[in-house]
């Protein structure tokens, strides 16, 4: 028997249609579970068409997958459904309608195998396997997306969306005028502490002073990874006074966490200085580094 | 829906190690109450004080609960009893039949069928299983080669004897022959060491 991808099947006993071929019981779960890993109709239209209404909207996320899991539910009527991804990069994630938590038992039998555990198990594996695909297309390009905008070992921003978020900042200040500061902040001495204490513990320095960061920015305000250890961060709506408040909440932030790193900092002012994000840039560098006492040409 | 900021908190406690499962319990008026992580972390400690730090950052009211999924998993797999192995599967051209040679334990167990190497591998594993002395109550239904594009595995489908549930395996391996033999075996490998005991 010739299928439609090319495969070829021997049915020794009545074949059975697509309703015997279901899912796994997620109650039910037990060590002899056993999902397959291919799936023989990729094409679900239900599920393509959510696709196509979710990227009209905004990208594919995680929230695209408890979308998914949602309507799968109530177009089978299921109770329960959970999805476990298993992939490189993100390794084994499992997913559970509603957002709820698996249990730890659970978690251990679902993890030896990738597929959609569904209660009651009444879907054809077919689909199960277009919703898994789904899902972890969905996890595949959200983490890709975050991992393209984000410094990995602080998790703030990196250089490029950073660089984006002054040009929308100042695009947006030398048309109506809405000020910001930009403040770069600069680690002193950190090669030192690097050299003399090892990478490791530098690197553990930086996701704190990261962490720091995230905690003494206010919300609308974009901290960044700049440099190996430079910083930089725009303030929304603030005049250069303001950015006082900041490296107070900040310096207030380190110590809580037993973090030793000084630092130095370099602002500039939209539209005060300039709205031209180069221009912004160069000025808090020449503040920064006259502060620390190094004159640059 | 779940809004951008809501995403990226999830993700971001997906992505620390070991971290397998997120679960946020809201309150009535939409507040993160409780954010509970199911984790197999090397290091529990470092897990639950990055999800804290991270938990801070976006719900500073929300409590944070690391479930420990290690001890689960290394019951889970103290439960799974010895598996069994492929000792040879050999393909006679000239009468179509298959034999196989599994073993378990030190045993080892003989089958024997005709019908080609996909439906001939496949029943004569259960023949070898049963040869073996394991009561298996499953019959054979499909035996399918697959090509998705980038290999060619091969199913098994097996129908309970006994109304339960269809069992599924499936394994690719260097021809249709031990693919057919290794995918029966996936689809009972984990029933039969739970049947041990009734050898």
């Amino acid at each position: 028997m010739s299928s439609k991808n090319g495969s070829t099947a021997e049915t020794p006993h009545e074949s059975g249609d697509d309703e015997n071929e279901t899912g796994a019981t997620l109650s039910s779960i037990h060590p002899e579970v056993q999902r397959t890993d291919v799936s023989e109709e990729d094409y679900e239209p239900w599920l393509f068409q959510t696709m196509l209404n979710e990227l009209s909207e905004r990208e594919l996320g995680v929230g695209f997958i408890y979308a998914i899991l949602e309507l799968f539910a109530e177009r089978h009527k299921l109770t329960d459904v959970a999805v476990v991804l298993v992939n490189d990069t993100f390794g084994t994630q499992m997913f559970r309608l509603g957002g709820e938590s698996v249990t730890p038992e659970m978690a251990a039998h679902l993890s030896a195998s990738p597929g959609v555990y569904c209660e009651p198990d009444n879907v054809p594996s077919a689909e199960c396997d277009a919703v898994r695909t789904a899902c972890q297309l969905a996890m595949s390009l959200h983490l890709a997306r975050f991992s393209a905008a984000h410094d990995p070992l602080t998790n703030i921003a990196n250089r490029r969306s950073f660089d984006e978020a002054l040009e929308v900042a100042a695009a947006r200040s030398a048309r109506y005028g809405w000020a910001f500061t930009l403040v770069l902040v600069d680690l002193n001495n950190f090669k030192a502490v690097n050299d003399r204490s090892g990478h490791e513990y530098g690197n553990h320095l930086l996701r704190q002073f990261g962490f720091a960061l995230r905690q003494a920015v206010r919300q609308g305000d974009v901290a960044a990874r700049i440099g190996g250890d430079e910083f930089a961060v725009i303030l929304s709506n603030a005049e250069g006074h303001e950015s006082s408040g900041f490296t107070e909440r900040l310096r207030g932030h380190l110590v809580t966490l037993g973090n030793p790193v000084e630092f130095t900092i370099g602002t500039s002012t939209s539209p005060r200085d300039s709205t031209d994000p180069g221009e912004l840039l160069r000025l808090a560098d020449g503040r920064l580094y006259e502060k620390k006492g190094i004159r640059i040409s | 829906m779940m809004s951008r900021t809501e995403e990226d908190f999830e993700l971001e406690l997906r992505s620390l190690p070991g971290v397998l499962n997120v679960g946020i319990t809201k309150h009535p008026n939409g507040d993160v109450d409780v954010v509970t992580l199911v984790a197999n972390s090397k290091d529990p400690a470092a897990t639950r004080s990055a999800a804290s730090q991270i938990a801070s950052l976006y719900y500073p009211e929300a409590a944070v609960v690391i479930e420990d999924a290690n001890r689960a998993m290394a019951d889970n797999n103290r439960r799974e009893g010895p598996r069994v192995a492929l000792i040879r599967a050999d393909y006679d051209t000239s009468d179509g039949f298959c034999e196989v040679q599994l073993s378990v334990d030190g045993r080892t167990g003989i089958g024997r069928a005709g019908s080609g190497p996909l439906i001939g591998g496949a029943e004569a594993t259960l023949a070898a299983l049963r040869d073996l002395g394991y009561d298996v109550p499953y019959s054979l239904m499909t035996v399918t080669n697959v090509t998705n594009g980038r290999d060619w595995p091969v199913i098994v489908t097996l129908r309970s004897l006994a109304n339960d549930a269809d069992r599924f395996g499936i394994a690719r391996s260097e021809d249709d022959l031990v693919s057919a033999v290794k995918a029966t075996l996936d689809s009972l490998n984990r029933f039969l060491s739970t049947l041990e005991g009734r050898i």
